[in-house]
Formats: C-alpha cells, sequence, structure tokens
C-alpha cells in the first residue's frame, strides 16, 4: 500500500497504515505569536508529519503520536517522520545521514519517551536525508516485546523514502 | 324379468365404454405431455423433474426509496480493500487497513451533495450517539478530488472519524451510489453485509444483522479457558503470519491430513479405526 505526499513516499507492509501531512497552520488572529496552544503557534510554519503504525491511528493525534500512543497494544509500534525547518538539514543534531533502518532493542528506553506510559518504550534519532532535516520517533507499545516488534518498524522505515524540497 | 337383464347389460355395456374412452383420453394426454418434455429432467431422462423455482422478483420489480440508490446488480457481496487517498483538506495522504486487522470497520460512503447524506454527515459529528458495535471502527469514503470539491467534503467531516477521499474505493467495493454501507470483516478482511437506508437508525439496524454472528463468536470466546499470556500471544502471532502468508481463516491447507496409512496403524482391523485418520492413539 503506497502513500506519498509532501516529497515523502512509502510502501506500508502489510498490516500497517499511515498518515503524510502537514498541520493546518494556526490563524494568526486567533492566538498571538509565541502563544502555544494544542495546535500550535500561531507564528509557526508547520513542516510534513510522518506517522506509520501497526495499529488502527486515531484522528486526533499530536505531531509526536500523542492520543495515539494511549491506545497501543503490546504488539504495536508507532513510528514518527518529524520534520524541521530548512536551517537545520546538516547541523550537529542532524549530522546522521539517511533513515534509520537499523534500529535494534537496546536502543529503546522509557526515558526517551515523550510523555512516559507504563511499559512503553521509545527511540529518537535525528538525522538529514536530501538536505531535509528530519527526527524519527519510534514508539513501541510494550518494550519485553522489542525482539519481535523493532523488525516491523525497521521494515516500514526501510520502506520510506525522502526526496529533496 | 328378461327385460330388466338386457337393460341392466346395456346400462354395463354403455359404462364401460365410457371407462374405456377415459382411459384412452388419459393416455392420449400422457402421451402428449411426454412428447412435449414435461415430467422428464432433461440432464437425467427417466428421471422425474425437480418442482419448478419459487418466482423472484426481478431486479426492474424491486422499487426502493427514491433517496437511496438501488442495491447493484449482483448475487454476492463486493469486494474488500485498504483505503489510500487524501484527506479531506487535501494535504494529507492517509492509508487506512480494512483487511487483516482485529477490528471490522464500517465503510460508509458519502457525498457532499446528496441530500440523504447530509442526515449521515450530521449523525457522525455526534459519534457517542451512534452506539457502534464493540471493536468497530467507521471509516468514511468520498469521492476523490475528481468527483468532490475537497473543501465541501472538509467542512462536512467530522473529527472523530478518518475521512479517506478515493474514487478507487467506489470501484473497489462496487458502490452502486451514496449514502452506501458496507461491514468488513477485519480478520477475514471480507465484507460481511451491505446496504443502505434514509438514515443511521436504519443503516444501524440493518448492519446489526451483519454483526450477530461476530457478537456470537465474542461470547463463545468469552467461554473458553483462559490461556497463559505467552500461550496467547505465541497463537496470535501465528494467526498473523498465517494471513500475512496468505493463509485466511477457513482455508483448506489448514486442514488437510495425510491420508497414507500409518505404519503402525497398518494392521489395525477394520472397523477399529473408522474415522480417526491422522492422529496418534494413547
Amino acid at each position: 500500500m503506497k502513500l506519498q505526499s509532501h516529497g515523502i513516499e512509502t510502501d506500508l507492509p502489510a498490516g500497517w497504515e499511515g498518515r503524510i501531512g502537514l498541520r493546518t497552520q494556526p490563524s494568526a488572529d486567533a492566538r498571538a505569536p509565541g502563544e502555544v496552544s494544542a495546535i500550535g503557534d500561531a507564528g509557526e510554519r508547520p513542516n510534513p508529519v510522518v506517522h506509520l503504525a501497526n495499529f488502527a491511528l486515531p484522528e486526533q493525534r499530536g505531531d509526536f503520536g500523542s492520543g495515539a500512543v494511549d491506545l497501543m497494544g503490546a504488539d504495536d509500534v508507532l513510528v514518527v517522520l518529524f520534520e524541521y525547518g530548512p536551517e537545520c538539514a546538516g547541523t550537529p543534531l542532524f549530522k546522521r545521514t539517511g533513515i534509520p533502518t537499523d534500529l535494534t532493542p537496546n536502543m529503546f528506553s522509557s526515558s526517551a519517551l515523550q510523555r512516559t506510559i507504563s511499559g512503553q518504550a521509545g527511540c529518537q534519532i535525528f538525522f538529514t536525508e536530501n538536505g531535509r532535516a528530519f527526527c524519527s520517533y519510534t514508539v513501541l507499545g510494550r518494550q519485553s516485546n522489542a525482539l519481535r516488534v523493532v523488525p516491523q518498524a525497521n521494515a516500514a522505515l526501510s520502506r520510506t523514502r525522502i526526496a529533496p524540497r | 324379468m328378461t327385460a330388466v337383464v338386457v337393460l341392466l347389460g346395456l346400462v354395463v355395456a354403455v359404462l364401460a365404454l365410457l371407462v374405456v374412452g377415459m382411459l384412452r383420453s388419459h393416455a392420449e394426454i400422457l402421451k402428449r405431455l411426454h412428447q412435449l418434455g414435461a415430467g422428464l429432467d432433461p440432464d437425467n431422462p427417466g428421471q422425474p423433474a425437480s418442482p419448478p423455482p419459487t418466482p423472484v422478483t426481478s431486479r426492474q420489480d424491486f422499487q426502493v426509496m427514491p433517496q437511496v440508490p438501488s442495491p447493484p446488480d449482483r448475487e454476492e457481496f463486493g469486494g474488500a480493500a485498504d483505503l489510500v487517498g487524501v484527506s479531506p483538506g487535501g494535504d494529507e495522504a492517509l492509508s487506512v487497513r480494512i483487511q487483516g486487522v482485529e477490528h471490522d470497520t464500517i465503510v460508509a460512503f458519502l457525498s457532499s451533495g446528496c441530500i440523504t447524506c447530509q442526515k449521515f454527515w450530521d449523525a457522525f459529528a455526534k459519534p457517542r450517539k451512534l452506539k457502534l458495535p464493540d471493536g468497530t471502527r467507521l471509516v468514511i469514503v468520498t469521492k476523490g478530488v475528481d468527483g468532490e470539491s475537497p473543501s465541501s467534503v472538509a467542512s462536512l467531516a467530522p473529527a472523530g472519524f478518518p475521512t479517506v477521499m478515493t474514487t478507487q474505493a467506489f470501484t473497489d467495493y462496487d458502490v452502486p451510489g451514496s449514502p452506501y454501507f458496507v461491514y468488513v470483516h477485519g480478520p477475514s478482511g471480507r465484507v460481511r453485509g451491505e446496504g443502505t437506508g434514509p438514515d443511521w437508525e436504519q443503516v444501524s439496524s440493518l448492519l446489526s444483522q451483519a454483526t450477530v454472528d461476530a457478537g456470537l463468536a465474542t461470547t463463545l470466546s468469552g467461554r473458553q479457558v483462559a490461556k497463559p499470556d505467552a500461550d496467547a500471544e505465541r497463537e496470535a502471532r501465528i494467526d498473523r503470519e498465517l494471513f500475512a502468508a496468505g493463509v485466511e481463516p477457513g482455508d483448506t491447507s489448514l486442514y488437510a491430513v495425510d491420508r497414507s496409512p500409518l505404519p503402525e496403524a497398518a494392521g489395525v482391523q477394520d472397523g477399529d479405526h473408522e474415522g480417526h485418520e491422522g492422529h496418534d492413539h494413547p
């Protein structure tokens, strides 16, 4: 099942579904610049976000999977590719090149979660691909199942391509 | 006395003639029917024909309410497929998995223009009142940007359910028109029910018929002896791997047995092993 938008393309493995989108930009008159809300900052320029999961994604999701991680089961995995602004590409934080497709269970930790949920574990890797800066954020529904689930995340990531802007 | 006897004789003779005439007439009728082929099955000469089929109302005679589409011209359920399209805003590509998932899905095919669809858009804006069956996901599908206005669909799409704009899905599911609803069993990926109606209450009632079996299966599974977590997870993993390999529930390969006689069973007397092929005895 192929999915393509915003210069990002993925061919999802069996049992996976995904979204490649751009969060709606908050209207400038709704909130003052600098005032952060649940839907973003009025002054920000949203970048593409990819959500790939082996479970049914809910419609109400945060950029880093809030709303979805609450629904995850023991064998579920969520992969987020979050793009940063072009000024970040190639900077020290994003010095790694290419989408990480070789995640291992020991790379996951509960302390890497954006929001701690008992039993879950996360892994965050920053990288640059074709001049575009991304964060790869992967969440496991249950850390003890990492040996079985992480290869699924690697399969989904290895089927994803990022084209230059 | 003689006259009476003669009279009786004449009466008997006349009656005999009438009987013979009736028998000949009956024989003639049977002969004509036989020549016409009645009473015989053409595939099995000499065998009595099956009774004529019960008259069925033709689709041309079947009338539906003007605001809902007529049923498709086929006898079986249509196909099912995963959904790939764009969001109503048009700036998000999305895919929704329908087949090979644990949950069931109700796919609602709607349009931004039809008056009847407006009732469903309104109903879907209030998810708690829908009373969806447990473990069932509602997905709304409209035609793609080639057949719908993204801004119109965006103004109608509810926040709580995925809305996919894809014309391909209308073809995949053989949808006769909007509004139309298809109920897909997730694990098997097969359509369990489909149809339409003037409002959600009627459609919900229609689809509940399709969920009766699923509800019964759930009830029965609740009566099974609980398994240790490891066993249950192993069983679930095997089911997923089989499904990924194309072996669906009910696949004949799951029930294939080796019919060749077992060495230790070769000497078993006839009758001792009837109906026990392919398994061991203690």
